[in-house]
């Protein structure tokens, strides 16, 4: 009989537990559809923030690109936040490694918003000779360091040549 | 005794199933922010400021189509914005008027009118169009940021009252 009423109070407090907890992390409960959808528009602003950088240093403008890489840098923040484990859909581009390495994947992102964080620096200081040595290794070093061990290749890119 | 063990079994029960729960949305409640959220909205709505500026050289230069990624930029920003004021985060650092909590659907509300118009800048940018662009870009300021603005946020100082030319002097 004791332990009847444990057993009915053990229940009880994990269902009570269950609605609170399920009520304080409601907002942030995401789909894997969600997910997707939503770090793909983060990461296609990236994207386009960082082509705003080339073509302002291209038309010299260096001094201009402080505000785009200060998006990234915000943008990269929030990216570990996007990929939720099991959010792999056929839509994603996302390798199965990003959450068999996850504390290599969340550098990834931090060297993301850390090098966004040089480059912005530098714009502020209107140094535009830093500006234009850090947006040459920008690609491979802040982009591909997560990119090429974390994302399946878009079809469209050329393989690198064989060197 | 028999009560007991039944106020036992609630609380045992509540904290495995609490813990189970933390556990299992750990990964959701990744942590973006600093400690100071006041310093946080703040750099945020400095980018949102920045964007704007740059989207608004870019129209003085005729360039309308480059303007889409500054607009998609406010838009993704403006997702954050709610989230970073939280009841009580009134500092004297903070332009913030206590208005945002007494009246928080209407600050929601801005918030999400803002969106949307990030929204029409990025697709009248989109589509290259000019005239289009230069048309939301015209009403963006007093009706994007405005309409947040004048009722939640107390006005900074250097655009009230300009200073008379003689005090930027040295002495």
């Amino acid at each position: 009989m004791e332990f009847q009423r444990a057993r009915a109070g053990i229940v009880l407090g994990s269902l009570v537990a269950l609605v609170v907890a399920g009520c304080a992390t409601g907002q942030k409960s995401m789909g894997p559809a969600d997910a997707v959808a939503e770090r793909q528009r983060l990461m296609k602003n990236v994207g386009a923030n960082w082509a705003d950088i080339q073509n302002k240093v291209k038309g010299g403008n260096p001094e201009g690109v402080a505000v785009n890489a200060e998006a990234i840098g915000l943008h990269a923040q929030r990216i570990p936040g996007l990929f939720p484990e099991g959010s792999l859909t056929d839509k994603s581009k996302a390798k199965p490694d990003i959450w068999q390495k996850w504390p290599e994947f969340q550098a990834a992102a931090k060297n993301l918003e850390n090098r966004a964080g040089t480059l912005r620096d530098q714009a502020v200081a209107k140094d535009a000779a830093a500006v234009t040595t850090t947006v040459a290794t920008f690609g491979r070093d802040a982009c591909g360091a997560c990119h090429t061990p974390f994302r399946v290749p878009p079809p469209q890119q050329p393989a690198a040549p064989r060197t | 005794m028999n009560r007991r063990h039944l106020k036992t079994g609630i609380v045992l029960g509540s904290l495995v199933t609490l813990a189970l729960a933390s556990a299992a949305t750990g990964q959701s409640t990744i942590k973006i922010w600093t400690s100071d959220v006041v310093a946080d909205r703040q750099r945020l709505m400095k980018l949102n400021g920045a964007s704007w500026a740059d989207a608004q050289a870019k129209l003085k230069a005729g360039n309308a189509e480059a303007v889409a990624v500054n607009a998609e930029t406010m838009a993704l920003i403006a997702t954050q914005i709610v989230g970073l004021f939280p009841e009580g985060s009134l500092t004297d650092k903070s332009k913030a008027k206590p208005e945002i909590w007494q009246k928080w659907p209407e600050f929601e509300a801005a918030v999400k009118n803002y969106a949307m118009q990030a929204d029409k800048l990025r697709d009248a940018a989109r589509s290259k169009d000019l005239a289009a662009t230069e048309a939301v870009a015209k009403e963006f300021g007093r009706q994007a940021c405005g309409s947040c603005h004048t009722p939640f946020r107390v006005p900074p100082p250097q655009q009230q009252a300009p200073a008379p030319p003689q005090q930027l002097q040295p002495r």
